[in-house]
């Protein structure tokens, strides 16, 4: 009897392993990214891991200088790390007159722990900016799906590190989990025009940004319009790089119905139709 | 030589047997394993981060010394709780407390010996842990801000002393030294994270719930303070030496209040298991 119990035990055994292998098979093809290694072992809680590495990024760009959850800090203000890294030189400039979030020291308790850690307010300068990039990168592996890490490591790559290479590996891995974003199409364009100095390929890519845009919004997404007017103005300065006069004309008209200050921008439209009506005989 | 050994002996006897206890206790530390293995995890991990590449940039170093300094803290904690936790429940344990204080040793100086040893060996411990640090930032930077270290070692050691002397304290009003480094743990966790904030979470709290937390804001070692790790991280020069010394004496003050708690208590204590 127990040699029987035995044998039927050994079948059951092979029955439910032939039953359960080709899943096991299937699930260790899933985890052998890294990035699905992560999604097995952390689930969503990765995307709070994600946005507490970027924070630390944003920390190291203050070099320590940062609020904790007990300081107080402004209500629906943006990490400096990601306004800094829009090509938007005004938001340097607000920050000599910001006020620290400290405040007046509370007590001499207060008072006399400021000794012991960063009280200025600085930002990563001359090269230093790589030290954010581990951060950055973790963030990237933990939360695919978020952009602002792609767009804000590849901007100190391509421009205080002077690393466009690895911008771009960087942008095209966000581009495979975010196929349809425009804003990582909108930097990689950047990479193309200003650091390979190649606008023929800038000015391909920031046409599929502006395609993506659009799709978008016929979709009812709600894109932001500001990158809408990146992009456009991106196309625009990849014309002047190429010097195709009829495409930049286009491009312009097409800008100026979107742009803050449509100044510039008729004078320049005006001065080409100018020479094209010139140029006709 | 051994002449005038015996010489100060007999000048000095309390001295000598708080030395004597404390010896005792730095030899059990390498005796053990603990310090070892935890320094060797300390060196692997760090290796492990270090060997890691970043967008192909070596210079990267800061998020290394984080982890690196990070885990010094974190395993030196370890090292002086749990040392200091089994001292006294062990001695009673073992009843090797009985010959200890039949001899003409004080409880006094028993408490004071046993924190002194456990203090210096942390500080042994502290000296292995930070030499590793600044090889590692040698190496990695090739820069080596000795006084840095030091204003940061010591702190390090001076917050410790308080958090030994805590722990003895525990060990003669906790029944066991599990539940001791347990609670002691978690209080000295909660006071390095939130310490410094209960005053700020205070004032937004109503009448007397506000009253009891600034209380304890107050009654609180600050251990905050001796976590200097952003200034070495992010390369912000030396400490103020005059705040540098208040802290010390800081610590200083706590230790002794927290002795003094310990041999309040442990005098009247019955030894008996």
């Amino acid at each position: 009897m127990i040699r029987l119990t035995m044998v039927f035990l050994f079948v059951c055994c092979l029955t439910l392993a032939t039953v359960i292998d080709p899943s096991f098979q299937r699930m260790h093809r899933m985890e052998s990214s890294p990035g699905n290694v992560f999604v097995a072992l952390m689930g969503d809680s990765r995307s709070l891991f994600a946005h507490e590495f970027f924070a630390k990024a944003d920390a190291y760009f203050h070099s320590g200088f940062y609020p904790t959850i007990f300081d107080t800090q402004q209500a629906g203000k943006e990490l400096d790390l990601k306004e800094e890294s829009r090509d938007k030189p005004a938001g340097s400039e607000s920050h000599e007159e910001e006020t620290s979030f400290l405040g007046a020291p509370k007590d001499w308790i207060d008072r006399f722990g400021r000794h012991f850690y960063p009280t200025v307010h600085t930002h990563l300068s001359g090269g230093n900016e790589r030290e954010m990039l581990p951060w950055l990168k973790l963030s990237a592996e933990l939360d695919p799906h978020e952009i602002a890490t792609y767009l804000t490591a590849s901007y100190w790559l391509r421009t205080s590190l002077n690393k466009p290479k690895e911008a771009e590996q960087f942008l095209r891995e966000g581009l495979r989990s975010n196929p349809d974003s425009y804003a990582i199409l909108l930097e990689l364009g950047r990479v193309y025009l200003d650091n390979w100095k190649n606008p023929w390929v800038a000015r391909n890519i920031c046409i599929l940004a502006r395609e993506k845009w659009r799709r978008q919004e016929a979709a009812g997404d709600k894109p932001d319009p500001h990158s809408y007017e990146e992009i456009l103005g991106e196309i625009v300065q990849a014309d002047r790089a190429l010097g195709d006069a009829k495409g930049l004309l286009s491009d312009l008209e097409e800008l100026i119905k979107v742009a803050h200050s449509k100044e510039p921008l008729q004078i320049e439209i005006d001065d080409l139709k100018r020479k094209q009506g010139e140029a006709k005989p | 030589m051994s002449s005038s050994k015996s010489l100060s002996t007999n000048r000095n006897p309390g001295a000598h047997n708080i030395f004597a206890i404390a010896g005792v206790v730095i030899k059990e530390m390498y005796r053990r394993k603990d310090f070892y293995v935890l320094f060797a995890l300390v060196i692997l991990i760090t290796l492990l981060l270090g060997s890691l590449n970043f967008f192909d940039d070596d210079r990267i170093v800061r998020y290394l010394k984080d982890a690196c300094l990070l885990l010094i803290w974190l395993f030196s904690l370890i090292i002086a709780m749990t040392t200091t936790a089994r001292q006294i429940p062990a001695e009673r344990e073992s009843r090797t407390i009985f010959p200890l204080l039949a001899k003409p040793v004080g409880r006094g100086e028993f408490v004071v010996g046993k924190f002194l040893g456990c203090w210096l060996a942390c500080g042994i411990s502290l000296l292995a842990f930070y030499f590793f640090f600044g090889v590692l930032c040698a190496s990695r930077e090739h820069t080596f801000s000795l006084l840095v270290y030091f204003q940061a070692m010591w702190l390090h050691w001076m917050c410790l002393g308080i958090v030994v002397a805590l722990v003895l304290f525990g060990s003669v009003v906790f029944a066991a030294p599990s539940s001791n480094t347990t609670i002691c743990f978690i209080v000295v966790l909660g006071i390095w994270f939130a310490g410094g904030h209960l005053h700020t979470v205070a004032l937004q709290m109503p009448g007397l719930r506000g009253a009891i937390v600034s209380f304890i804001y107050y009654a609180i070692p600050h251990l905050e303070w001796y976590d200097v790790r952003e200034f070495i991280v992010h390369d912000w020069g030396l400490i103020d030496w005059p705040a540098w010394v208040g802290a010390s004496i800081y610590a200083i003050l706590y230790t002794g209040a927290f002795l003094g708690c310990t041999w309040l208590v442990f005098r009247r204590r019955t030894l008996t298991v």
